[in-house]
């Protein structure tokens, strides 16, 4: 068939015609995967928040209200998730700022910075949370050792045995070892979803520093 | 994936990029479109490098990751593609040996071949490339008899399409 011999022809002598990419290009290439682990961080933060939410709204009953009002913590609770809020919306807006940033970098360098930038917003996400878990944690461990009649009750009734002293550095010990464990669940979970994704992110940066030289 | 492993891909992959820009000029039509794709393949062959035991050859390899790419890939977007013009900017000769009537049959083919469907492309490409029967096979993962029937059948086609 003589028309596909000229298509041939024609195909061998375009062979050469192509833009040539070199070793770097192709490396960057392998690096744009950067982008996309960016952006998974950028989804997950935006799920998570979601899931909280949920759970939140869906866990405020009647009961939760009532235990607030009588801790006497209901505003502080209302301004907290107030605040809470906030600080999570301007984290996923940086987050989407760096997942824009790393996505129309080309220069392996700025690329680099992009991804330092990205890890520490995570960094930061990971200990506002936990700060704010702790900060929560203790509000409402105080108030129900003040506030909540249970304790009241408790305290009047093993203090007839023990001294008073003592029983309170009992309670503070366990208090701490609640809240050290609480967090460290926390600390866990943050540590599952977004560990994975930032030493993705670290071995593409090392790949990237080899290149820089 | 260790660094040295990345530096043979990389190395490997660059001496024989043509072969996927070939891929890319068969399967898309501009240069976003060429640019993309490439890309896609590139990491495709980058995903499955450690499954890559050297038992075939790195081009047979690449032919069939790249093929399989874009085939998949072209199936997805089937849809939204614009199937029909070959871009004749696509289509540059240079000046010297410009025939009008080849020139005139070489545009009417490439979009006879626009035409055809993702695994009949496929054996156009390879059939350009010059494979041997017992390649295409291999890269196409059908037996040496079914892969040449298919082309007859293609060939039968494309005649079809040129001459109605």
């Amino acid at each position: 068939m003589d028309e596909l011999e000229i298509l041939k022809k024609d195909w061998k002598k375009r062979e050469h015609s192509f833009n040539q990419l070199t070793e770097t290009d192709i490396y960057k290439m392998l690096h744009k995967r950067s982008s996309s682990i960016v952006k998974w961080i950028l989804i997950i933060s935006v799920v998570e928040i979601l899931f909280w939410s949920f759970i939140n709204f869906f866990s405020a009953d009647e009961k939760y209200f009532k235990t607030l009002e009588m801790y006497h913590l209901k505003t502080v609770m209302v301004i907290i998730s107030i605040i809470n809020y906030a600080v999570i919306v301007f984290f996923i807006y940086l987050f989407y700022k760096n997942y824009r940033a790393i996505n129309t970098t080309d220069s392996v360098k700025s690329l680099m910075k992009n991804i330092l930038k990205t890890r520490k917003t995570v960094q930061n996400y990971v200990w506002y949370n936990l700060g704010m878990a702790f900060v929560i944690f203790v509000l409402v461990f105080i108030f129900q050792f003040m506030y909540d009649p249970n304790i009241e009750i408790l305290i009047n009734k093993v203090t007839q045995n023990i001294n008073k002293t003592t029983f309170y550095f009992i309670a503070f010990v366990f208090y701490t070892l609640l809240i050290f464990i609480f967090l460290f669940i926390i600390w866990l979970f943050y540590k599952l979803i977004y560990g994975i994704l930032l030493k993705r992110l670290n071995s593409n940066y090392k790949e990237l520093q080899k290149l820089d030289l | 994936m260790n660094p040295r492993q990345e530096e043979i891909f990389v190395k490997q992959l660059q001496e024989n990029q043509n072969i996927i820009h070939k891929i890319c000029r068969l399967y898309t039509t501009d240069e976003d479109a060429h640019k993309d794709l490439f890309q896609e393949i590139t990491i495709q062959l980058w995903k499955a490098f450690p499954k890559f035991r050297g038992d075939s050859k790195f081009t047979t390899w690449a032919y069939r990751v790249g093929l399989n790419t874009a085939i998949t890939l072209y199936r997805k977007k089937k849809k939204s593609l614009s199937t029909i013009e070959f871009d004749s900017t696509f289509h540059k000769v240079k000046q010297e040996d410009y025939n009008y009537e080849e020139e005139e049959q070489l545009k009417l083919l490439y979009s006879a071949i626009s035409e055809l469907n993702d695994i009949e492309k496929a054996l156009i490409f390879l059939y350009l490339e010059d494979k041997d029967y017992a390649e295409i096979s291999e890269t196409l993962g059908i037996s040496e008899v079914n892969a040449r029937v298919k082309m007859n059948r293609v060939k039968g086609k494309l005649k079809k399409i040129l001459n109605p």
